[in-house]
């Protein structure tokens, strides 16, 4: 081939974004036959998925269609709610995050949270991000977890010279990157977040997505969002949950497509997916 | 605004920064595929070279893999990233460009093809010439096209009118000059198909305009022609 | 014709003239209020100031109002006071706790304690002296001391505070022990670490003004045991008696000059009181928390 026709061969950074190939992608969630329900009545059905490492995975679905009730499991956190009953099995690395002599304080080390409203205890930024580490136990070097902590949350620049001051006044977009940065000195694997940014203004809610973007690399995370164009922005997988209804008209939560956000947000599978993201059904 | 602020208002949604700038890079890097593909073609017809032009036209697969992988790109970005206000228009702009770069590349294609039919044919030497400058015209003004896009220059974007007006007139000229050729056979076909090899010089001259009122667009939010085939005095 | 033509003149001045009166209503009965009660405290005062003094602070009774003095029933209250508060915390922040943060609101017993903390902060005082009599002073032979008066106020006041330490450990939002439970926390590490000491302020207001409630109470320590005429300082286990008490013997007295020294009883018992709710309103203020 004459020299002037030699093609150079490019890496086009935009393919490098596909997510890799299933055989490359670590479980680390598997999900199978999931159902909740609370006092008798079936929230939530037959879910079935696998969570990967290091991805970003998004629920969406209409109100009421059990994605706050399905992150829970992930935690036991539906636990302390009384005649909240949870079917079916979540395994965490293998092993039945139901399963009988399970400690959900040992669940909850490994697996944090972060809440839609930002819920900063009243106590100081410090002792914020020491809470954790403290009644867990992790005293030691606690100055430098909770340095570490902050600076992964990018807080760290606006609040090391207050340490001291009280959680309550920083703004809500400082307070839920507090709440973040609290979640993080425990070293959890995965980071569950229910709603993170719906309470937030848009430039908190562009720097709490710009996070789960850097915080990716380290971390697990699970996002549940009402905002679709918020899943298409962050989510490396989305799963579309919808609602049934039974024979006398109550509702159940199901899992209607999960695939990779890309392919749910340009040609989805089921039609109900698409009625969904196209905004045609609420 | 303190140093900390303004650097964190600059970091916001930066991977949706780092999509667009690799959107962009991949379409100066198809413009030089298109090029690369109109200096073989020209010198293919120039040198008579069949086996030149026969790359030209595999190297065309390599322009439609970029094409399509932009094609994608964008149409990813649309979905996820709902852009707005300059963001779309760049977006948009660059599904133009992508479309007119591959549509430059198939008229390199179309202009080895017309070499390798005419090869043994008789032929103008001096006509041949001309396309030499009508090329190296097509070239500078597909350059200034991407530089202006690049940098976003509102003034180098309308200056391919006049560099367009230059071809468009070494067109008519050649144009002309075939029809004074003679009655030979063997060279009126070959004048024949030349004529087209003009024509699509002219036209990839044309794509190059288009690429400048993309650049308009993008800068000032207006869709807007240079000028106007069915008024050439506006 | 547009609705919004025509003037903007009220048309309904009976309307507005039932508000004004509704509202010099809520001023008359205010003032009344007020006036009555302003009225007592200034009778009260400008009869006993003159016999706020040290031999008030300083002396025992005597049968000489001129060298008599109250400073046995004046420890006896602080002291009781003091009392008040080391058993009445814990017991009823503990009891709180375990109603609010522990109890399965399905089960009877429970239901059975919550329905009771109510009717018990409604009992008579009278009623708890009785008690008092019947079971500590009688019963378990403790005899008429302090310590019993001390106890039978302590049950007086206890349903109260536990009232309030509820409600300080109920304002403590959900979120918060949500938040400290998802981090890995432990119910005891969440009750301990976080619901109390965020509840502090609401506990420690409704302690003090529960325990202020107690120290003016009569009925009880009368019939525990508390003396009309003491002249010894208190202690734990000997015989005494409150400001209360000596405010009611000195008003049965004869002598005019009694009577003015109850005045000033009360003006310093008075003085106590206000002290003490001042203090806790004062805590409320400066821990008051915007969630």
């Amino acid at each position: 081939m004459s020299a002037t026709m030699a093609a150079v061969s490019v890496d086009l950074t935009a393919r490098a974004r596909e997510l890799p190939a299933k055989e490359f992608r670590e479980v680390v969630f598997h999900v199978e036959d999931l159902g909740v329900s609370y006092n008798g009545n079936a929230a939530l059905q037959d879910v079935s998925l696998e969570i990967y490492r290091n991805f970003v995975t998004a629920f969406i679905g209409p109100s009421g269609c059990g994605k706050s009730t399905f992150i829970r499991c992930f935690n036991h956190l539906n636990g302390l709610i009384p005649g909240a009953v949870v079917e079916g099995k979540i395994l965490y690395h293998g092993e039945d995050l139901y399963g009988p002599h399970v400690d959900p304080v040992e669940v909850r080390k490994r697996i944090g949270m972060v809440f839609q409203k930002p819920n900063p205890f009243p106590k100081s930024i410090y002792d914020n991000v020491a809470f954790g580490p403290r009644v867990l136990g992790m005293t030691d070097r606690l100055d430098d977890r909770v340095e570490r902590a902050l600076e992964q949350a990018a807080l760290w620049d606006e609040v090391k010279d207050r340490l001291k001051a009280s959680a309550l006044s920083l703004s809500g977009g400082q307070q839920q990157r507090l709440c973040i940065a609290r979640c993080l000195a425990v070293e959890p694997e995965v980071i569950l977040m229910d709603e993170p940014a719906s309470a937030l203004d848009p430039i908190a809610t562009t720097r709490i997505e710009d996070l789960m973007h850097e915080l990716k690399r380290d971390y697990t995370i699970i996002v549940v969002t009402h905002n679709m164009q918020q899943a298409a922005r962050v989510a490396d997988m989305t799963a579309f949950f919808s609602i049934t209804r039974g024979e006398e008209g109550q509702r159940t939560g199901i899992l209607v497509e999960y695939d990779a956000t890309s392919k749910i947000f340009t040609q989805p599978s089921d039609k109900r997916t698409e009625d969904y993201v196209t905004g045609r059904f609420g | 605004m303190s140093p900390a602020d303004s650097a964190s208002v600059k970091g916001l949604r930066v991977s949706f920064q780092e999509e667009l700038e690799a959107l962009q890079a991949n379409l100066q890097e198809e413009s030089e595929f298109v090029l690369r593909s109109l200096r073989g073609a020209i010198n293919a017809l120039q040198q008579r070279d069949v086996e030149l032009a026969d790359e030209v036209i595999a190297f065309d697969d390599e322009v439609d893999d970029r094409y399509l992988a932009i094609g994608q790109g964008i149409e990813q970005l649309l979905a996820r990233q709902t852009p707005v206000a300059v963001d779309l228009r760049l977006v948009l702009a660059v599904l133009h460009i992508n479309l007119g770069l591959e549509r430059m590349a198939d008229l390199c294609v179309t202009i080895a093809k017309l070499t390798k039919l005419t090869a043994e044919l008789e032929h103008d030497a001096t006509l041949i010439e001309a396309f030499e400058e009508m090329g190296s015209r097509a070239e500078e003004m597909i350059r200034v096209a991407m530089t202006s896009f690049a940098e976003r220059d509102l003034v180098g974007a309308e200056s391919l009118v006049d560099l367009d007006e230059l071809i468009d007139r070494a067109n008519r000229r050649f144009v002309k000059h075939v029809l004074e050729l003679g009655n030979d056979p063997e060279l009126r076909e070959w004048g024949t198909r030349m004529i087209i090899v003009s024509r699509c010089l002219e036209r990839i001259g044309d794509h190059a305009v288009d690429i400048g009122e993309q650049t308009a667009y993008l800068v000032t939010g207006e869709f807007r022609e240079f000028t106007d085939a069915s008024h050439p005095d506006q | 014709m547009s609705a919004s033509a025509g003037s903007l003149r009220s048309d309904r001045p009976r309307g507005r003239w039932v508000g004004r009166l509704f509202y010099g209503f809520l001023l008359f009965s205010l003032v009344l209020g007020f006036a009555t009660l302003g009225a007592l405290l200034v009778q009260v005062f400008l009869e006993g100031y003159k016999w706020v003094d040290l031999v008030l602070f300083l002396e025992p009774p005597s049968a000489d109002p001129l060298i008599a003095g109250a400073e046995p029933a004046i420890l006896a209250t602080i002291f009781l006071g003091v009392l008040l508060i080391l058993f009445t915390v814990p017991l009823g922040v503990g009891t709180a706790i375990y109603l609010e943060e522990y109890a399965d609101r399905e089960r009877w017993y429970n239901r059975l304690l919550e329905v009771n903390i109510q009717n018990l902060a409604a009992v008579p005082s009278i009623v708890y002296g009785i008690l008092g009599l019947a079971f500590l002073v009688r019963g378990i032979g403790l005899g008429r001391v302090l310590l019993a008066g001390a106890m039978i106020l302590t049950l007086l006041v206890l349903p109260t505070v536990i009232i309030a330490a509820r409600e300080a450990i109920r304002a403590v939002p959900d979120s918060i022990r949500q938040g400290a439970y998802a981090l890995g926390a432990t119910k005891w590490q969440v009750v301990w670490r976080q619901v109390l000491p965020a509840a502090t302020p609401g506990i420690a207001t409704g302690s003090i003004l529960a325990t202020s409630r107690g120290l003016g109470e009569t009925a009880p320590l009368l019939l525990v045991g508390a003396l009309t005429y003491v002249s010894f300082n208190p202690t734990l286990l000997g015989e005494f008696t409150a400001l209360p008490v000596q405010i009611y013997q000195w008003v049965s007295r004869p002598q005019e000059e009694f009577r003015t020294l109850a005045a000033a009883a009360i003006i310093v018992l008075l003085g106590i009181l206000l002290t003490l709710n001042a203090t806790a309103i004062w805590i409320r203020n400066r821990y008051e928390r915007r969630w």
